[in-house]
């Protein structure tokens, strides 16, 4: 496999958009185009994230669809659905097709609408990532998928509510200092611990919002990036699976996706969890945060939720989670949510973040979790 | 030896009448919900139907309290994962337990409950 790099990124504000999911794609891919320096005409492909628009825009076909509100009619295009990890689930092949040599430039991103239908029915379309026959007969709802790992993860660490709430507060905060997040204001504690129950024992203050939002980025081969302003080399792209139903994995304290790709990955890399200076994780709950951060070795089994509690996790504590304000408070627009989440550790690596810039980061990782914990991406990321 | 296959819908009907049906490999005695063509334990395709007692515990619950379009009447109601005594595990919805009484390692029995027209997989006490 060649080197390959990210050259240019780029993020419309999240939350509420009155434009179409390609609308809001084509603004994100012509700012990382611009970033990149780099005119239309180079992009050779486009890999393209995007989930329910069959559903809230009544739209399939959506990668060339995009493409062409970009003005790029002609590029092969896919769009890759994975649930919430669909854009990192594009990332990652779209550096096969520049590290194998098939392509020098390929774009990358996703975009998604919800905000446009009601919140039952974005429930209901959501829910769709689960099992249609065996589990969404039974109402389950994505915040119950997570409830179920909550409660598990509670009874068998003794992870506390406080704990979880220790990661909303966290990830506000750190919203206040990214422009594009759709929450730019601080919560407290008991803000989390007394807003409204949606899944026990997952509270409103536990779950991301539902988002409107584009993301994409540019990547390039090693001859190219090498004339590019500031490229970031991609160290690592990994994925990986586990069962689809509920009841089919054995523990459920664990996302055994995450473990397996985080292994992948560092294993591409020839990197561990002690490099990493800097993540940008899966928080689509508040207890997804803490899992992932155990389950990409960042701490012990366990010991998520008191790294959350202690600011280990915050800008300036020992291992950074989450600068953008996260899938929490930046919102997550899941087609675009992975593309995003590259976008912020390109700016961090690039020393680029202004108020949340995680200081002197040369590693960074990402991490985007499909739905019911069945696709996990991670990916890993440095500087020259 | 020959394979048994198992499918959704049967596991279904046979659901509705109260019974839970599953897979055993005849090669290396892993068990499964149907359907599914390989082991995941030793990849053979040797399956042999097996009866489940619907018995089992408690492995996680929560309550729904924001329903997806069609199940906001029922709010709230849980959902369980069920550990079932054979080793292998479902989720249903919990019925007849009061809410506050749920906890992991709760004993419950399989019941099968009507949803939008289709059978679906229920837990009510165990005795």
């Amino acid at each position: 496999m060649r080197r390959v790099a990210v050259i240019g990124v780029g993020v419309t504000k999240f939350g509420r958009h009155d434009r179409t999911s390609a609308e809001l794609f084509a603004e994100a891919a012509a700012d990382a185009l611009a970033d990149a320096g780099l005119p239309a005409t180079a992009v050779q492909a486009l890999y393209y994230g995007n989930v329910v628009g069959g559903e809230t825009e009544k739209q399939l076909h959506t990668s060339p669809q995009a493409a062409s509100v970009l003005g790029l009619p002609a590029v092969p295009t896919t769009r890759f659905e994975t649930a919430c990890a669909s854009s990192h689930a594009a990332f990652r092949h779209a550096v096969m097709e520049v590290g194998s040599g098939v392509s020098d430039v390929v774009l990358v991103g996703g975009a998604e609408r919800v905000l446009n239908v009601t919140t039952e029915e974005s429930t209901e379309y959501f829910a769709y990532a689960s099992d249609a026959r065996w589990e969404q007969t039974l109402g389950l709802t994505f915040p119950g998928v997570f409830a179920l790992v909550a409660r598990a993860h509670m009874a068998k660490h003794g992870t506390t509510e406080e704990q979880m709430a220790a990661v909303a507060v966290k990830n506000h905060k750190h919203g206040t200092r990214n422009p594009k997040a759709q929450f730019q204001k601080e919560i407290t504690l008991e803000q989390v611990l007394k807003s409204a129950l949606v899944a026990d024992p997952l509270k409103l203050y536990d779950c991301c919002p539902f988002t409107d939002g584009g993301a994409a980025v540019v990547i390039a081969s090693e001859e190219v990036a090498r004339k590019a302003r500031r490229p970031i080399w991609v160290l690592a792209s990994a994925a990986a699976s586990d069962w689809m139903l509920i009841g089919d994995k054995r523990d459920l304290s664990r996302v055994p996706a995450t473990e397996r790709a985080a292994a992948a990955a560092y294993r591409q890399a020839g990197l561990g969890p002690r490099d990493i200076d800097v993540v940008e994780l899966h928080d689509c709950f508040t207890i997804a945060e803490i899992v992932a951060t155990e389950g990409l070795g960042l701490f012990e089994a366990g010991m998520g939720g008191p790294a959350a509690e202690k600011g280990w996790t915050s800008v300036g504590g020992k291992m950074p989670v989450n600068p953008s304000g996260g899938l929490k408070a930046k919102g997550h627009p899941i087609g675009a949510t992975g593309a995003a989440q590259i976008a912020e550790i390109v700016t961090q690596l690039r020393h680029d973040a202004a108020a949340r810039q995680v200081d002197g980061a040369r590693v960074g990782l990402t991490h985007t979790l499909g739905g019911n914990t069945a696709t996990v991406l991670v990916s890993l990321f440095g500087r020259d | 030896m020959t394979e048994t296959r198992v499918t959704q819908k049967q596991f279904f009907e046979k659901a509705a009448a109260g019974e839970l049906s599953a897979l055993r490999c005849g090669r290396c005695g892993a068990l499964a919900i149907p359907p599914r063509e390989f082991c995941p334990e030793c990849a053979e395709r040797a399956w042999q139907p097996a009866a489940l007692s619907g018995e089992g515990t408690i492995a996680s619950f929560t309550v729904i309290r924001v329903a997806p379009r069609g199940y906001a009447g029922e709010v709230p109601y849980a959902i369980a994962a069920v550990h079932l005594k054979e080793g292998v595990s479902l989720l249903g919805r919990v019925v007849d337990i009061p809410l506050d009484r749920l906890k992991i390692g709760l004993p419950v029995r399989f019941r099968p409950l009507t949803k939008n027209g289709q059978t679906a997989v229920g837990f009510g006490p165990s005795s």
